[in-house]
C-alpha cells in the first residue's frame, strides 16, 4: 500500500509539471517548489488531485500543513496515515 | 436607483441566504441573517471600545468571517473601512498613522507589538456576544464606506475613498446583466482588502443568493465540495486551472467532465477582469461549458464594460455597464464617464496625481488604449505607459508583443522594455516548472517572424525565478509591475551579453 501511495504521488505530480517527467525519475527529496517550481496554486491542484485518488480528505489537513509538505516525501508522509484509515489506495 | 447599502444596513435580511467560510481544514455556513445580527453586535463591541462614526477601521489580514463581520459593522456604524492586503502591508505604527487610522485589527499581530491601536482581528470574535442596540444609519450617495488602494509610482499605494452611489450603481448594474438568485452560490477567494470581493457578500445580503468566502491557496481544493455557481476569478488563476484541465484531458477524460471534477457540477458562469484574459483560456473553458465573461475597469472606474449572457463578443471587454459611457479620446486613450463616480480625487497620493486620472463631469481618464465596435464592444490595446517610443519616432505597443510571447507558451509572462531606445529586450517569466532555453530561443524567433520590424525584439532576459505576488513582481490580481520587472533587471536590460539574442532575419 506505501508503496502504492509513493507511486500515485510521483504520477500525479508528473501531470502538474508542464514537461510531464517519467515519475519513477522524479526525486522525493527536492523541494516542491524550488526545485520543481510547484506554485501555490499548482501544488493545492497536486494535492487535491492526489487526495482524490488515494481516497483521503482534504479536511484531514490545515492550510499550515499543505504549507509544511515541501517536498514528495512530506506529501507521502503526511497523507500515509489517513490512507490507512481509509482502506488501500486505488 | 435603489440603495444596495441603505438596503442592507436597515434591517435583517428577510431571505434564507447563507455565507460559507470554507477553507482546506473545513467549513462553516451561516444563515446571512445570523451574520447581519453579528455584525450589529460586533458594531456595538466597537462603539463600547471608543470607535464612533466618521472614524477609519484598519484590516489587515486573510479573508475570514471576521473580516466580513468588521467590515459589514463598519457599515451598520458609519464607520470607514480600510482593506490592507496582508502580503503588502505590515501591522506598525506608521501605517495607522499614514492611513489615519483609528485602529487596526490584524490577523498576525508581532508579540512585541505595544502600541493599543493594533489589536488582534479574534477580537471581533467576542464583540459578536456584545448586546445590539444601533441609531439606525442612512447614506447619501456621496457618503464614502472605505478606503482602496492602489499601486503608486513612488511605491506608496494611493488611497482613494468609494462613494456610496458608485458601490450602489456597480451592484445593481450586476444583478441587472447577471441577475443573482437564490439558488446561486457566489465563490470569493481574492482578498477582501479589494472592496470589488466584498460586493459580493453585499449582493447576498441584498439579493438572498449564496456566497462563499475562501483564500486562493485554498480555492482550487474547495470548489467541487462548495459547489459554486460563480467564480469570481482573475486570469492567473483560470490559466493555472486551464493547464492543470489540459493534463487531465490528455490522461484521457473529457474536459467538461475534468471541469466539472475540479470545479464542482453547478457552474453558471466564471467571473474575469483585472487584467487582460487569455484566449486560449476563454476559448478552453467556453469550449467545456463554463461561459467565462471578461470584463474591464480600474480601481478608480469601478466595473466599467463587462461581457455576460445577453451581450458578449469574444476578445472584447464587454460593453459600457448601466451607470457608465465608455468615451475613447483624441489620443486613443479609453476614458470612463460614471453616473456615480468612485470619486473625484485620491485622499491619499503623490502631489498631482490626481490631475492625470480624474476629469471633470465623472470622467476617468484609464490611460489604456482601445476601441469600441460599431456596437459598442470595447477592445484594450494596452496602456498608454505601455507605448514605447522608438529612437526613429515611431511608437510600438508592448502588449501586443507580450501577449504573442506568452501565446507561444514557452514563457508564463512576457514584458518588453526599450533600455536604449534602439532595440527591444523582453523580461520573461519562466514557467513554474523551469526554464526551457531552446524552447523560449525558438519562441523568439516565432515571435519576430510574426512581428514588423520595429516590434522585433533582440533579446529575451529570463528572470531568475518566476513573478509572483510573494516576490512582488506581480499584482495581486496577478498583472507584472513593469517598474519593479524593470528595476529588478536593470543591469541585464543595459548589458547586450546578457540573455538570449535573436537571430538575425
Amino acid at each position: 500500500m506505501h508503496d502504492n501511495l509513493d507511486t500515485l504521488a510521483r504520477e500525479q505530480l508528473s501531470h502538474v509539471l508542464r514537461d510531464r517527467p517519467d515519475p519513477a525519475s522524479l526525486d522525493a527529496a527536492e523541494d516542491l517548489v524550488g526545485s520543481y517550481g510547484l506554485t501555490s496554486l499548482n501544488k493545492v491542484l497536486f494535492l487535491t488531485s492526489l487526495c482524490k485518488e488515494a481516497s483521503v480528505s482534504l479536511t484531514h489537513f490545515s492550510e499550515d500543513d499543505l504549507a509544511g509538505m515541501r517536498t514528495l516525501s512530506d506529501v507521502v508522509a503526511a497523507l500515509r496515515p489517513h490512507v490507512t484509515e481509509q482502506g488501500e489506495v486505488r | 436607483m435603489e440603495s444596495v447599502i441603505n438596503h442592507i444596513v436597515a434591517d435583517v435580511p428577510r431571505h434564507e441566504g447563507e455565507l460559507t467560510v470554507a477553507g482546506i481544514g473545513g467549513t462553516r455556513t451561516v444563515p446571512l441573517a445570523t451574520i447581519y445580527q453579528q455584525a450589529r453586535s460586533v458594531a456595538n463591541g466597537l462603539r463600547d471600545q471608543g470607535i464612533r462614526p466618521g472614524d477609519r477601521v484598519g484590516i489587515l489580514a486573510g479573508n475570514s468571517l471576521e473580516w466580513a463581520l468588521l467590515d459589514l459593522a463598519g457599515l451598520l456604524l458609519k464607520v470607514q473601512t480600510a482593506g490592507f492586503e496582508p502580503d503588502k502591508f505590515a501591522p506598525a505604527a506608521d501605517l495607522l498613522d499614514r492611513y489615519d487610522l483609528t485602529v487596526l485589527y490584524a490577523d498576525k499581530v508581532p508579540s512585541d507589538e505595544r502600541d493599543p491601536r493594533i489589536r488582534p482581528l479574534s477580537d471581533v470574535g467576542d464583540f459578536a456576544d456584545t448586546a445590539a442596540s444601533l441609531e439606525p444609519v442612512h447614506y447619501r450617495p456621496d457618503e464614502t464606506t472605505t478606503v482602496k488602494f492602489t499601486s503608486g509610482s513612488t511605491g506608496v499605494p494611493k488611497g482613494l475613498e468609494a462613494t456610496v452611489g458608485s458601490i450602489d450603481s456597480s451592484l445593481n448594474a450586476v444583478q441587472e446583466i447577471f441577475q443573482h438568485d437564490r439558488g446561486d452560490n457566489l465563490l470569493v477567494f481574492l482578498p477582501l482588502a479589494l472592496l470589488q470581493q466584498r460586493y459580493w457578500i453585499y449582493s447576498a445580503l441584498r439579493w438572498g443568493h449564496d456566497v462563499t468566502i475562501t483564500t486562493y491557496q485554498s480555492a482550487f481544493a474547495v470548489m467541487s465540495a462548495v459547489r459554486p455557481t460563480v467564480v469570481m476569478g482573475v486570469p492567473g488563476f483560470f490559466d493555472a486551472a486551464r493547464r492543470y484541465l489540459e493534463s487531465q484531458v490528455r490522461a484521457g477524460t473529457d474536459a467538461s467532465v475534468a471541469a466539472t471534477e475540479l470545479m464542482g457540477d453547478r457552474i453558471r458562469y466564471l467571473w474575469t477582469g483585472s487584467a487582460p484574459a487569455d484566449p486560449a483560456t476563454l476559448r478552453f473553458f467556453n469550449d467545456a461549458g463554463l461561459p467565462m465573461y471578461e470584463g474591464y475597469g480600474l480601481n478608480e472606474t469601478c466595473i466599467a464594460t463587462k461581457n455576460h449572457p445577453r451581450a458578449h463578443r469574444q476578445g472584447s471587454v464587454g460593453k459600457a455597464m448601466p451607470g457608465k459611457e465608455i468615451i475613447i479620446d483624441d489620443d486613443g486613450v479609453v476614458c470612463v464617464r460614471s453616473d456615480y463616480p468612485v470619486n473625484v480625487a485620491y485622499t491619499y497620493a503623490e502631489s498631482g496625481a490626481s490631475d492625470k486620472i480624474f476629469l471633470p463631469d465623472g470622467v476617468v481618464r484609464t490611460g489604456d488604449r482601445g476601441h469600441l465596435d460599431s456596437d459598442g464592444y470595447l477592445y484594450i490595446h494596452g496602456r498608454s505607459d505601455d507605448v514605447i517610443v522608438l529612437e526613429n519616432g515611431k511608437n510600438v505597443l508592448a502588449r501586443p508583443i507580450e501577449e504573442r510571447f506568452r501565446h507561444t507558451g514557452a514563457v508564463a509572462e512576457c514584458v518588453i522594455f526599450c533600455p536604449k531606445q534602439t532595440e527591444l529586450v523582453a523580461v520573461v517569466s519562466p514557467h513554474s516548472e523551469g526554464t526551457d532555453a531552446p524552447a523560449i530561443a525558438s519562441a523568439l524567433d516565432s515571435v519576430n517572424s510574426e512581428s514588423e520590424k520595429d516590434e522585433r525584439v533582440a533579446r529575451v532576459i529570463v528572470a531568475s525565478e518566476p513573478f509572483t505576488t510573494g516576490n512582488g513582481l506581480l499584482t495581486s490580481q496577478f498583472k507584472p509591475i513593469r517598474q519593479r520587472i524593470r528595476e529588478r533587471y536593470e543591469d541585464a536590460l543595459h548589458d547586450p551579453k546578457e540573455g538570449i539574442r535573436a537571430r538575425q532575419p
